[in-house]
């Protein structure tokens, strides 16, 4: 009989084989009383198992794939500080002292102990953390009992294809697993950032956890179907289930490859209007998949990590040089924007603004109203940002924009800062392009006098949005009124592309709305014409845009924007959206 | 003998820094979190204590981090004395203020 399971698919695809049950062998502990003689060789036996399992971890530690994940590296290493934490290790022995007892019976009181604390946590996420401690425990456990180390309870020959059911994978398990072909994975427990859902990411292979109790319905051996894109498990289906999945499964791969076709195909609407897609970089290294979906540039170079790499002092006109060097040169050609410093706001850094905290950090001093309060922050951004222009095409994008005379201070610090650099002989783009974004409604509203005095428009939808709705994105209590298609930001959009295009300067927009497909079709009817997002949403992005004719979007698009009934917008997007075949279902 | 006790005083009794902070990364003290900290208390010689009055833990250990159960929005006391006192101080609060490099 099949049953079905509904989970969190936490990595995408769809996987059909067989049940591999990962079965943990319990161990049956009793007590065992000792003589007062015998106390210290069994406080020995016990340090050796701790050292046993401390030599597995660092096995596995150093068998890690350079290529995996550093996440999971970080689980093996919180791990092997439990073992060398004075509550497992000394609190052990003192049960063993006072109680007279074998190791595995004062290790179990202590897990037990432990465990207590961790049931009455009221916070889900924290509380399930037991089960990183038990892992350590059950690791002392076998080596005190000379069983093999958990990873080894399986021949990994048989994991190739199957679909691996599990109450949770540990990050061991998860290191081990992934050189064998295991085709997906379906666990009890665990949310997005799991173990497993981060292991299978990392790894591509399709993943459903959260399904509670499954284990006590599925069988090891039995065919299986994990559909990670719904979050949907079927154990044993019926041969019309599978052909279902079989053709699903079939669409997304070959969704996927057709995707990955178009990497070098321009951007271009059926009516042959170019779109431009660019992608949004945090660090250096983001280049690596900015390449891989040939974007055309980078659109935003958030540049707030340079600030965060030292707690102490703001980095040197050097580090900026070195880093915005790094990247022109990986970029062979392809124009680098770079915002300049957006810290304060949810993005804060201990050292700046002398102490004082504001009590609505998202409404004082950040973006350019700290670039223009301390030079000291700026100035050395500034000159490395104008030095490096000499190498390769790079413009200046400025963060929070209010008020015109923001862009008229800016522009003055530039021009100091030209001929300061003028008489140190350092060479610069004279010309070098200045551009602000648009993510307060008030400049939004009033883009028609900033199009004046900047030479391109960057959108930032996301502090837009939670400026224009006055809700927290990061507050879970208002959060559902998060709502790129509230016809006032529509309207504001609509009014940044519009003031755009009558100055005749480029428009784009870097917020998470522009790597989200669902907008795409919106966004070219709203007029946007060029888009910055995480590379890995720009193939997704593109295949809408070459799908798609200006000239159809119009009518449904007005429609979204006129309709004050958002499940009405929602089903409208439908039909704006109609004949793009979402890779996901 | 007047000076000898002076100068004894002045080494051992330390002034000890302690504060306040709130847990803003959205996870709170998990095990990753818990191990940076533990990682970074691990680096000064100074004795670092963290919790809430009724429960204070040693900052160098993770067991002992992870059972304050300490989720989003809790406020914790950091108690730090030694001779690295200051700094080490500075980092920890660094790192909580840093979402211990946590996305959100």
């Amino acid at each position: 009989m099949s049953i079905m399971f509904s989970g969190v698919g936490v990595s995408r695809g769809i996987a059909i084989g067989t049940v591999h049950r990962l079965q943990r062998h319990d161990i049956e502990v009793g007590e065992i009383s000792l003589n007062s003689q015998d106390i210290p060789a069994e406080i020995e036996r016990f340090n050796t198992a701790v050292d046993t399992a401390r030599t597995q971890l660092h096995n596995i530690v150093d068998n890690i794939p350079l290529t995996l994940n550093v996440e999971i590296g970080a689980f093996i290493e919180a791990h092997l500080m439990m073992l060398d934490d004075d509550i497992l290790a000394e609190g052990t022995a003192r049960i063993i002292k006072e109680r007279q007892c074998n190791a595995e019976w004062a290790l179990k009181l202590q897990m037990e102990r432990i465990g207590q604390v961790f049931d009455a946590m009221e916070d889900e996420y924290l509380a399930t953390r037991k089960n990183d401690i038990s892992h350590v425990i059950q690791r002392i456990m076998r080596a005190l009992q000379n069983i093999g180390p958990p990873e080894h309870d399986h021949d990994p020959q048989v994991w190739e294809g199957k679909i691996v059911v599990a109450d949770d994978l540990t990050p061991a398990d998860t290191i081990v697993m992934q050189h064998h072909g295991v085709a997906g994975f379906a666990t009890e427990s665990g949310g997005p950032l799991s173990h497993t859902a981060i292991l299978a990411r990392s790894l591509d292979i399709p993943a459903v956890v959260g399904l509670h109790e499954a284990r006590r319905y599925i069988r090891d051996g039995e065919p299986i179907v994990v559909d990670g894109n719904i979050g949907l498990v079927l154990v044993d289906p019926h041969y019309e289930a599978v052909e279902y999945f079989n053709s699903k499964r079939n669409r997304y791969l070959r969704k996927r490859r057709e995707l990955v076709k178009i990497k070098d195909a321009p951007a271009q609407t059926l009516c042959g209007t170019r779109i431009s897609l660019q992608a949004n970089i945090e660090t250096e290294a983001d280049v690596a998949a900015l390449r891989k979906v040939n974007a055309e540039g980078v659109g935003l170079y958030r540049t707030e990590y340079l600030y965060m790499r030292h707690t102490d002092v703001y980095p040197s006109e050097q580090e900026h040089y070195d880093s915005y060097i790094k990247l022109v040169r990986a970029l062979k050609g392809a124009p680098l924007t770079i915002r300049t410093v957006d810290i304060g706001g949810d993005k804060e850094i201990q050292h700046t603004q002398a102490g004082t905290v504001a009590h609505n950090p998202a409404l004082g001093v950040r973006g350019v109203r700290l670039c223009i309060n301390e030079p000291a922050i700026f100035l050395p951004q500034l000159r490395a940002i104008l030095r490096a222009s000499a190498k390769g095409p790079i413009q200046i994008l400025l963060p929070m924009l209010t008020n015109v005379e923001e862009v008229m201070q800016i522009k003055r610090l530039l021009e100091n800062t030209k001929s300061d650099l003028r008489n140190d002989g350092h060479k610069f783009d004279e010309n070098i392009q200045m551009g602000g974004m648009i993510e307060v409604p008030a400049t939004a509203i009033a883009a028609q006098q900033f199009v004046r005095h900047l030479d391109f428009l960057s959108i930032g939808t996301n502090d837009l949005i939670q400026y224009t709705l006055a809700i927290d994105r990061v507050d879970d209590q208002v959060n559902y009124l998060y709502d790129p298609l509230h016809p006032a930001v529509l309207m504001l959009i609509g009014n940044i592309i519009k003031a755009g295009d009558k100055q005749n300067i480029p428009v784009s927009m870097c917020g998470e709305m522009a790597g989200d497909s669902r907008y795409t079709r919106l966004l070219l009817a709203l007029g946007l014409r060029s888009f910055s997002m995480p590379a890995n949403a720009l193939l997704e992005v593109k295949s809408v845009i070459n799908n798609s004719s200006l000239g159809k979007l119009d009518t449904h698009a007005r429609k979204i924007s006129k309709c004050d009934n958002p499940l009405k917008q929602i089903a409208l997007l439908d039909k704006l959206n109609t004949g793009i075949e979402s890779i996901a279902h | 003998m007047e000076e000898p006790q002076l100068k004894l005083t002045r080494t051992k009794v330390s002034k000890m820094q302690s504060s306040k902070i709130e847990i803003i990364n959205k996870l709170g003290l998990h095990a990753r979190a818990a191990a940076k900290l533990v990682k970074l208390c691990g680096e000064f010689a100074s004795e670092i204590n963290i919790g809430q009055p009724d429960k204070m833990v040693n900052a160098k250990s993770i067991m002992g981090i992870m059972m304050l159960a300490a989720s989003k929005g809790t406020v914790l006391a950091i108690e730090v004395s030694g001779d690295d006192e200051t700094e080490a101080h500075t980092a920890v609060r660094e790192l909580f203020e840093n979402r211990f490099d946590e996305d959100e």
